[in-house]
């Protein structure tokens, strides 16, 4: 008998300890979890802001491609969705830039080539990253290596302010060169020299 | 920066509408009542002690001597276009023959052996051939040819034979090999770009490379080196860091040019932009030394960034020889090739980046054009293209001797 009393506040003690222990345990992690969804979501809200604070639904985009006519760089005009972010409206142009013209203008871009991600960093260098495709499904020469890294990098530079440099990283990566010409192991500024006037 | 380079380009572009344009095609057969290109050929034997130099044409040509210190220049009075076409040099007496072209008339100058010197013209018609005899002045007994320093290393290095090389230097100066890189583009399993027919870009530019090494051998105390003499892959950092490794005084690189456009042609001659002069750089600018010392300073494989930007202070502190070095490859390929003249250019050109020396890259012509891609693969075509970048290098060590 005095063993049952004995024993038994001390597994109710026990008992309750364990009980604190896991509803400790619960807020802790539910609270650490809350707090991380609300970081995902935080960025998304500065980025996303657009300069003049309402977001306008479409913009014009200056796109840069060969034509038949010359060995420089050609602009055509696109509208297209605005995004919610500097990298988005990069993403954007760039995507539409690997579409090709949509006038007669030639694209010196591999067919299957894509974007696959798009970040800047803080002093205005966007890094802008391709399939492997943009590399390796072409053979080069030294133009028309020169049209597709600068119609890439004039591309971004022309339409948003914000970026002074482009990066070009192929599957995530640096690479020296596409095909053995231009140095892609640092950031790119635009060359409007070989854009036509 | 950008608008330095602008600029820079502008200049270029300025430049070479001032010297270049003037200049009428030398396209074979701009003569339409002639079905046959008219062909300048130039030849030079070694008669053991002189020298003799034969200029045979298919045309007869008024021609006017010029006796100067070292060299002789000949010169020819005519309105046609010609192509020149080298045939065979074998030194001796003659150092070099050097030729430009101006309005009406061509000038041929041979640089020879020794300050003072004696010729003998000697003249045959139709065909029209002149031949001059050239030796020391007989004042002047034959000096012994002074062999060439034997500092040079003799490692593996192709160096020029001395015996029946060029003769001594002029001047008493030491002897010192200049060092000269040739760099065929690509190669292994890097193509480079791609013909119609076929064609590949680093077969093409193996076989000019190999020309023009041929070529400075036989007439210029140089060492050559090939960053690469078969089809095999070399990185681009490599090609640089054998020019640094044997250092080099001159990097030539070859290559066959590509393009989207079928219609795309020409010749074009690149030396390296300035993409660094961005604030990166200039923040690093107190790290600027001279080229000398730099090599010195990078052993090893330089990948860290701080190495990278004086990489390119290096090439920076060389853009004024480099763009010097590429008009007058540009020229030369413009009066032998009959290629479009696309002029000299700058790019960020990754092989160029790393040279510490002047550093060109010479586009010869267009793979991606059918014409030019059938060109390209000829004989005749790969001799001429090392043929001007020998006869502009010529040109170029007068610059810079």
């Amino acid at each position: 008998m005095t063993k049952k009393r004995k024993k038994n506040p001390k597994v109710l003690l026990l008992a309750a300890l364990a009980v604190i222990f896991v509803v400790l345990v619960v807020v802790y992690f539910s609270g650490g979890g809350g707090e991380k969804i609300r970081h995902e979501t935080e960025p998304s809200g500065p980025g996303g802001l657009s300069a003049d604070g309402e977001a306008p639904t479409t913009r014009t985009i200056t796109l840069f491609f060969l034509s038949e006519d010359d060995d420089l760089l050609h602009a055509e005009k696109r509208e297209v969705p605005a995004g919610r972010s500097v990298a988005e409206d990069v993403e954007t142009a760039v995507g539409e830039l690997l579409k090709g013209s949509s006038g007669d203008l030639v694209s010196p871009f591999p067919p299957e080539t894509k974007v696959r991600q798009v970040f800047l960093d803080e002093d205005g260098t966007a890094f802008v990253d391709f399939s492997r495709e943009f590399a390796e499904n072409a053979a080069f020469g030294a133009s028309s290596e020169m049209a597709a890294v600068y119609a890439v990098v004039n591309t971004v530079a022309v339409n948003l302010k914000s970026v002074k440099r482009v990066s070009i990283l192929i599957e995530g990566g640096e690479r020296e060169t596409l095909g053995g010409h231009i140095d892609l192991s640092r950031p790119l500024l635009p060359q409007y020299s070989l854009v036509a006037k | 920066m950008k608008r330095q380079g602008t600029t820079a380009f502008l200049g270029a572009v300025i430049l070479l509408s001032v010297v270049v344009p003037s200049r009428p095609r030398t396209l074979p057969g701009p003569e339409p009542q002639s079905s046959q290109p008219s062909v300048l050929v130039v030849s030079v034997r070694d008669l053991g002690g002189s020298s003799r130099v034969t200029l045979s044409s298919t045309v007869p040509l008024p021609y006017s001597f010029e006796k100067r210190t070292g060299a002789l220049q000949v010169t020819f009075e005519t309105p046609l276009a010609f192509r020149v076409r080298q045939a065979a040099f074998a030194g001796g007496f003659v150092r070099s023959v050097g030729w430009s072209q101006g309005r009406g008339s061509y000038a041929f100058t041979i640089e020879l052996a020794s300050e003072s010197f004696s010729f003998k013209p000697s003249i045959r018609e139709d065909p029209f051939e002149l031949s001059i005899d050239l030796g020391p002045a007989p004042a002047e007994a034959p000096k012994p040819v002074a062999a060439p320093a034997p500092d040079a290393p003799a490692a593996s290095g192709r160096e020029t034979p001395a015996a029946p090389g060029p003769g001594p230097l002029p001047g008493d100066q030491p002897t010192r090999f200049k060092t000269i890189v040739i760099d065929p583009g690509h190669g292994g399993i890097e193509t480079g770009a791609k013909g119609k027919f076929g064609a590949l870009e680093k077969d093409i530019t193996l076989a000019i490379g190999l020309k023009l090494r041929a070529i400075i051998e036989k007439n210029l105390a140089f060492r050559v080196f090939m960053t690469r003499d078969k089809d095999m892959d070399v990185s681009l950092e490599n090609r640089s860091a054998l020019a640094n490794n044997h250092k080099a005084d001159l990097f030539i690189s070859i290559h066959a040019n590509g393009s989207p456009r079928k219609n795309s042609h020409g010749s074009e001659t690149y030396f390296l932009s300035q993409n660094a002069t961005d604030e990166e750089s200039r923040r690093l600018a107190y790290l600027e030394n001279s080229s000398g010392d730099l090599e010195g300073r990078i052993e090893g494989d330089g990948r860290d960034d701080i190495k990278l930007i004086l990489w390119d202070l290096a090439q920076a502190s060389y853009l004024k020889q480099s763009s010097q070095l590429a008009e007058s490859i540009q020229s030369g390929l413009n009066a032998l090739l009959g290629t479009a003249n696309r002029g000299v250019k700058q790019a960020p050109f990754k092989v160029l980046t790393g040279a510490a020396c002047p550093a060109v890259l010479v586009e010869t012509a267009f793979i991606s054009n059918p014409e030019e891609e059938k060109e390209l693969g000829t004989e005749a075509f790969q001799d001429s293209v090392a043929q001007a970048v020998y006869l502009s290098l010529v040109e170029y060590l007068k610059l810079y001797p």
